[in-house]
């Protein structure tokens, strides 16, 4: 039997959308995925529609579509695909090749704020200062918390932190929680003024070059305050 | 090329709490009932890129603080995602994000908790977002660190 008359083989792009080589291609179809996918159902979504079409090369209607962000990357599919396909990091690849403007709601916009200011807020310097310090003051009028203060830019301190943005934004009474424990075990820690964000937009978005950036700030942030040891950011 | 180290949450708090150098009171919160929600990326997702996923570390720390907590089923390397993760909290889909917690909010009533504890800060989000839709306006969402400083017993 001619099977290349039947599938045209030569006609599959083995280097599309590939998290690894091929990786689409080792779909069984089983729809164990789309069985597990807490997303599946939403406007007709599940991975292994997903997967498919990338496979048949529709390339183009699953990077325009809503599919690939209505997906949260949780691995559940992954977990339990036989093949062991990254799904997530295929979603992921399918973003990334999003056009930038036309990428969903703020998530974009963050990143581009974060890669031109620092943090996803445009927060100027002397706010966030401002803000921290408040908040700092509100500790160290609490019992048990006397004379604490938010050591900003300590050179040499054992622990640098970063900070999520929403807690310098809405949520600045979290702020409280890491400061505390920290106070309370004499830690000898430290947050950076600048280039603070915790956050990297550009792991959502597919932008791996934007996250390089933003982690390549914080190693400089420790380097420039000589510090050993990373909080694990956000 | 000089190397840096870097902890995770769950190293420091376990470093602080192990070489006692923070103290906990546990009866803060004795006539609570806690469940534990596994965030996809320091568990399941960890655990398949890096080798390691932190299930254990989050509920020692959990028992710490607290003697009444129970987890969610199923939950580590089966957890359901709380829905808020990927930057699903940031694209502006909302009605998408609220569907996908359903499974998420049968899971924590029937856990029958009155807390949820996560160390996340988007599952946080997206549980103090979502959890009104499912008639759950009453389930306090608390950091795990948060938890440790309501615990903390200080001078």
């Amino acid at each position: 039997m001619e099977t290349d008359s039947l599938i045209a083989l030569n006609t599959l792009n083995h280097g599309r959308c590939r998290t690894w080589p091929f990786l689409q291609d080792f779909c069984l179809t089983c729809g164990i995925c789309a069985g597990s996918c807490p997303a599946s159902g939403v406007d007709g979504f599940d991975p292994r529609k997903l997967l498919r079409m990338i496979a048949l090369g529709m390339e183009d209607v699953a990077v325009s579509a809503r599919w690939p962000w209505i997906c949260t990357m949780c691995g559940k599919c992954a977990n339990v695909c036989p093949m062991d396909i990254d799904i997530p990091g295929l979603v992921r690849r399918i973003r990334s090749l999003r056009d930038r403007e036309k990428v969903p709601g703020i998530t974009h916009k963050g990143l581009q704020a974060a890669l031109e200011t620092g943090n996803n807020l445009r927060l100027p310097k002397d706010d966030y200062v401002f803000i921290l310090e408040d908040v700092g003051e509100e500790i160290a009028q609490e019992p048990g918390f006397e004379g604490f203060s938010v050591p900003i830019d300590k050179k040499g301190a054992r622990i640098l932190t970063t900070i999520h943005n929403k807690l310098v934004n809405t949520h600045t009474e979290d702020l409280k929680h890491w400061w505390k424990i920290f106070h309370a075990a004499g830690e000898d820690w430290t947050v950076p003024s600048e280039n603070w964000e915790g956050t990297n937009w550009g792991y959502f978005t597919g932008d791996d070059a934007a996250m390089k950036i933003m982690t390549g700030r914080i190693a400089e942030n420790m380097e420039r305050l000589e510090i050993d040891t990373l909080l694990w950011p956000e | 090329m000089k190397k840096y180290h870097f902890v995770t949450v769950f190293d420091l708090l376990i470093e602080y709490i192990r070489d006692k150098k923070i103290r906990l009171d546990k009866s803060r919160f004795k006539d609570r009932m806690a469940t534990y929600h596994d965030p996809c990326n320091y568990g399941r997702q960890a655990q398949r890129h890096f080798g390691h996923g932190f299930f254990e570390e989050p509920r020692w720390i959990l028992s710490q603080c607290m003697d009444h907590w129970r987890d969610l089923y199923p939950c580590q390397m089966n957890q359901i995602c709380c829905g808020g993760g990927g930057g699903t909290l940031t694209t502006g889909y909302n009605e998408e994000r609220i569907f996908y917690a359903r499974r998420k909010f049968d899971q924590i009533r029937t856990s029958g908790a009155d807390m949820l504890v996560v160390p996340c800060h988007s599952c946080h989000g997206q549980f103090n977002a979502v959890k009104k839709e499912y008639g759950m306006e009453t389930l306090e969402v608390k950091y795990l660190w948060e938890l440790v400083a309501d615990c903390l017993v200080v001078g």
